[in-house]
């Protein structure tokens, strides 16, 4: 049968490599099958409020929605493993965990372990989040210490071990909240989102590497028995466009974030390193906060422990394998 | 001509609530024992429910002196304040509706008879009202049991754990508005019909007394 | 004409004709929500209809849209806001202001007209509700406008458009509203105060301009009183006391935004403490008064709430319906060029105002075109302001004009539905004056957000 599907998005389609892919693949969908599945995009919050996309796909109220499934982290604990890692892997390790090393698979029953009937697809990914937006340069683990700072997810959980004052205000009143010193910092995406946003204009230091998201991975959900019942042919041809939609944007991603960054510093944003050995404390600290999440929820610990199982051989080969970035 | 304060500026003191008084026409319906009762209930959770304002000041209070003070920021109390602001006007829903104090467009309203404008309610109630509450808690129930079934937390890991409570708080305050809307219910048939039996008839007054 | 067209004008239709029975707006828009639900369905199902609409992506998604509501960080501001409107009131604060304020303005011609104007801007800087500054600008300044005979018409269309400056001069639940509809970051609520500042203090300039200018024009309007004190440093010094607390408050809303203390959200709850504060201080607050402030704000929170709910319903039929996309080709269809089209959406905001209130146009009509805006290139910022001046002066338009039912309640018994309506004829045209004047100079709206955050 022909499929209609309706699906709402997590983020604008305007903005790259977050939003972007879920416009392409909805465009591609339609061309490529010549009409047999047709996908209308609902920008973000025109139909489904953005943290219930997973809930309205899942009870079939509409057939797909396209998110970063770490919004659902109150709903499945594990799904952090699979949208955006503190220390986790590089994008093109955690696609190559992702198809080959069995994530695919473990997502799918890591949903159905919690009673969600819904088809997870790779369907998006971009490369590392900046560490944020600071007033103040960080040179040691003690400026950590009262900082006003806005961050999500299991990095926030790092950040307030640390003695940081994290908080999650909405997005909408981040810039302004910066600008008056109501937070010292905030992490937001990478720079050609931020630049959107306009961190650059309100407070100088641009820090990195993004330790708390070296992947951003985004997702297409379809309702369960959407996807069961659609034709082979409509099953792979949504598989070959997802997988199309996470290079394109990895692509645009990588393509943009360099001019942007370059302009930053042009205008005096200082774009500076968190020293090593911060880095190497934020990272103990993480595994402290991912042992005590794995030790809460099963599906959490399975997928942890079969991505460091991955980790362990894939190192052999990543130390040694890359030029050095400043070479 | 002369000004002086004692005449022309010693106004009885301006209150808010008197200017809704002249802005709601409300029809004045009968009530009858069981819209008494339903009333009172309502009511009583609608007033319990206004000192969440209270609360939600004091929380901001603390959230932005701890933050501003003490450097001590803190997504729990970011999520205390809606979760209560959210519980005070949900609960506050079916109140209103007692009171009737929801918005009417009232340029003709005003000027039709008693027993129209109590038509006008009873087709209301039974045609708009009750079906969109009916649909609304019908889709809620479930939508509060999963999060309760899956143990639903904030999506931040130092936020509140516990979110099917909320839920359910809304699911409830719909089903307040259904039992409020049958309580009007009655009270447009007590006056159409008969039926149930009339007590007796609101006046402004005795209706200033239920709203304060 | 296509379905769709025809769903989306039927839906507009029946809400308007319901909305005239003057059932509760909420509930006329959460019923036309299921009526056309049913209709939708029947014309997919039976008729086959060739329309992406069913009901579980309707009507089905209420509770999270409702959700949606209810998660809100920004919209805990609308009833901390009422709360803190519903104090000063109490408090008091304004009643002594005009009274000190009389002595200081009251030789000049039109001079107690300017002083409402003055005081009306002040208690806007304070309170977001329209309610509060025109029932207590009525209650304060009409009495002393007709003793001194005042023309009805000048002195309660005065005391009636000053008072609705409340919903556009920063703070204002409307502005928040209009931030969290629209949810962009170049439109924060922050952005939105600060855009709306230039043009509320310009409106209340150009107030006073036409309160000093009429008199000289047709003196009979505002006769000068006789036999006033004289102004003298006493007179100075008693409106420069009466001043300070409403400062105090005013600094303590919008001052912790500015130094960071606080986000314009949490700033209301500093608000509404602060009023609870200035009560305290003037003796007025006791468990009664108190505990009737809260029941009162509940009932407001809760009306405008329920629109909430209602909008959130008919918004999402509608758009099942094929609303957006009806709407959006229309207006991107029209052959006037991009500042034609924002004519045109404001032009018809305007129309809409005269029958709709606020809350229904901000939560049904601003997302609608939000996004052709966008597309076209303007500053949100800017066309969102204009769509507040539009909205503000809806307040004053009959024959749905909030500011009119309320100041109606308030007005000494002479004055007739007539003379305010007479009264009011002159503002609008004001009202018209300034969104042409802020249309046609952008920076008198998007300035101010500039340089704050720079
Ligand atoms: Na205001
Ligand atoms: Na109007």
């Amino acid at each position: 049968d022909d499929l209609r599907w309706k699906m709402p998005v997590a983020f604008a389609t305007n903005l790259p490599g977050l939003g972007s892919p879920a416009a392409w693949v909805a465009d591609n969908l339609t061309t490529a099958s010549n009409g047999s599945i047709q996908v209308r995009v609902y920008e973000p919050g025109k139909l489904v409020p953005p943290f219930d996309i997973l809930q309205s796909v899942s009870d079939g109220k509409v057939s797909a929605g396209y998110t970063w499934i770490g919004y659902d982290q109150g709903k499945v604990p594990a799904v952090p493993l699979f949208a955006a890692v503190p220390f986790g892997m590089k994008p093109w390790a955690y696609i190559g965990w992702y198809y080959y090393g069995g994530g695919h698979e473990l997502l799918q029953e890591t949903y159905h372990n919690k009673g969600f009937k819904v088809h997870a697809q790779l369907c998006g990914i971009i490369g590392p989040e900046t560490a944020g937006w600071y007033a103040n340069k960080i040179e040691s683990l003690d400026d950590y210490k009262g900082m006003k700072i806005r961050f999500a997810g299991l990095g926030g959980k790092v950040l307030e071990k640390l003695g940081a004052s994290v908080t999650m205000m909405p997005g909408g009143e981040l810039y302004q909240a910066l600008e008056k010193g109501t937070i010292d910092a905030t992490e937001f995406s990478m720079p050609a989102i931020d630049q959107i946003l306009g961190f650059d204009q309100v407070v100088k230091y641009n820090l990195f590497p993004g330790w708390h998201q070296q992947f951003t991975a985004q997702y297409m959900l379809i309702n369960q028995d959407e996807w069961d019942g659609a034709s082979d042919s409509q099953k792979a041809l949504v598989e070959a466009s997802c997988t199309a939609a996470t290079t394109l944007g990895l692509a645009e991603g990588e393509y943009k974030n360099g001019a942007v960054l370059a302009g930053f510093q042009e205008n005096g944003i200082h774009a500076d390193q968190i020293p090593t050995d911060v880095l190497k404390k934020l990272k103990a600290v993480t595994q402290e906060v991912l042992e005590e999440e794995a030790a809460k929820d099963a599906d959490f610990k399975r997928a942890y422990e079969s991505q460091q199982e991955f980790l362990k051989t894939y190192k052999v080969w990543d130390e040694r394998a890359y030029l050095p970035a400043d070479l | 001509m002369t000004v002086s304060d004692q005449d022309s500026l010693h106004t009885p003191h301006a209150s808010v609530s008197d200017a809704d008084e002249l802005l709601h026409h409300h029809t004045e319906l009968p009530t009858t024992r069981i819209s008494q009762w339903l009333d009172s209930i309502l009511t009583l959770i609608g007033k319990g429910a206004s000192w969440l304002w209270v609360v939600v000041t004091g929380v901001i209070i603390w959230a932005v002196v701890g933050r501003y003070v003490f450097g001590q920021g803190s997504v729990l109390l970011e999520e205390v304040q809606w979760h209560l602001a959210g519980t005070g006007w949900l609960l506050g829903l079916a109140y209103t509706l007692v009171v009737d104090d929801h918005v009417r467009v009232d340029v003709l309203h005003e000027r039709w008879s008693l027993k129209t404008q109590a038509w006008i309610e009873l087709l209301g109630l039974l045609f708009l009202l009750l079906p969109f509450l009916g649909l609304a808690v019908y889709e809620m129930v479930p939508y509060a049991l999963s999060s309760w079934e899956i143990g639903e937390t904030s999506q931040a890991p130092a936020g509140l754990s516990h979110r099917w409570v909320l839920k359910a708080v809304l699911a409830l305050s719909f089903a307040l508005i259904i039992i409020a809307a049958l309580s009007r219910l009655l009270k447009v048939t007590a006056l159409l019909f008969g039926f149930p039996k009339p007590i007796r008839i609101e006046t402004p007054d005795n209706k200033k007394e239920d709203a304060s | 004409m296509e379905l769709e067209a025809v769903f989306v004008i039927g839906m507009f239709l029946t809400f308007g004709v319901l909305l005239m029975t003057g059932f509760p707006v909420a509930w006329v828009l959460g019923g036309t929500a299921v009526i056309w639900t049913l209709i939708g369905v029947i014309a997919v199902e039976d008729f086959g209809a060739n329309l992406w609409f069913d009901y579980p992506s309707s009507m089905g998604l209420v509770p999270e849209r409702i959700w949606g509501i209810v998660e809100s960080d920004t919209l805990v501001a609308l009833p901390m806001f009422i709360f803190m409107g519903i104090m000063l009131d109490q408090s008091g604060v304004a009643e002594r202001l005009m009274k000190s304020m009389v002595k200081l303005f009251g030789n000049v011609r039109g001079g107690f007209a300017v002083t409402v104007i003055v005081i009306g801007v002040l208690l806007a800087a304070t309170t977001g509700i329209i309610g509060a500054s025109v029932v207590l600008l009525g209650m304060l300044s009409l009495p002393v406008m007709m003793e001194n005979k005042y023309d009805k018409g000048f002195a309660v269309g005065t005391a009636c458009a000053t008072g609705t400056l409340g919903i556009l001069i920063p703070p204002s639940i409307m502005l928040v509203l209009m931030a969290d509809r629209l949810a962009v970051p170049e439109a924060s609520v922050g952005d939105l105060f600060m855009g709306a500042f230039l043009p509320g203090l310009m409106l209340g300039a150009m107030y006073v301009g036409y309160a000093l200018i009429r008199p000289l024009l047709q003196p009979n309007v505002a006769p000068v009183p006789q036999g006033l004190e004289k102004v003298s440093w006493s007179v100075v010094w008693d409106v420069a006391k009466a001043v300070l607390p409403t400062a105090a408050l005013i600094l303590g809303v919008l001052g912790s935004i500015f130094a960071g203390v606080a986000t314009p959200t949490e700033a209301s709850g500093v608000g509404a403490f602060g009023a609870l504060i200035l009560a305290l201080a003037a003796g007025r607050l006791n468990l009664k008064v108190l505990s009737s402030s809260l029941q009162q704000t509940t009932r407001t929170a809760a009306f405008i709430f329920a629109i909430f709910l209602g909008a959130t319903a008919f918004s999402v039929v509608l758009r099942g319906l094929g609303g957006d996309t009806v709407i959006e080709e229309a207006l991107l269809g029209l052959p006037f060029g991009p500042y034609g089209v924002i004519l045109t959406i404001l032009f018809a905001v305007f129309l809409l105002g005269f029958f709709l209130d606020w809350v229904e146009i901000t939560l049904i009509i601003l997302p609608l075109v939000a996004p052709v805006v966008q597309q076209l290139g303007f500053d949100l910022v800017w066309f969102t302001i204009m769509f507040a001046m539009c909205l503000q002066t809806s307040f004053l338009t009959p024959p749905v004009g909030f500011a009119l039912f309320y100041i109606k309640g308030v007005a000494p018994p002479e004055i007739k539905v007539t003379d305010i309506y007479r009264g009011v004829v002159p503002f609008i045209i004001i009202q018209l004056v300034a969104l042409a004047i802020v249309f046609l100079i952008p920076e008198i709206a998007t300035w101010l957000p500039s340089v704050a955050y720079e």
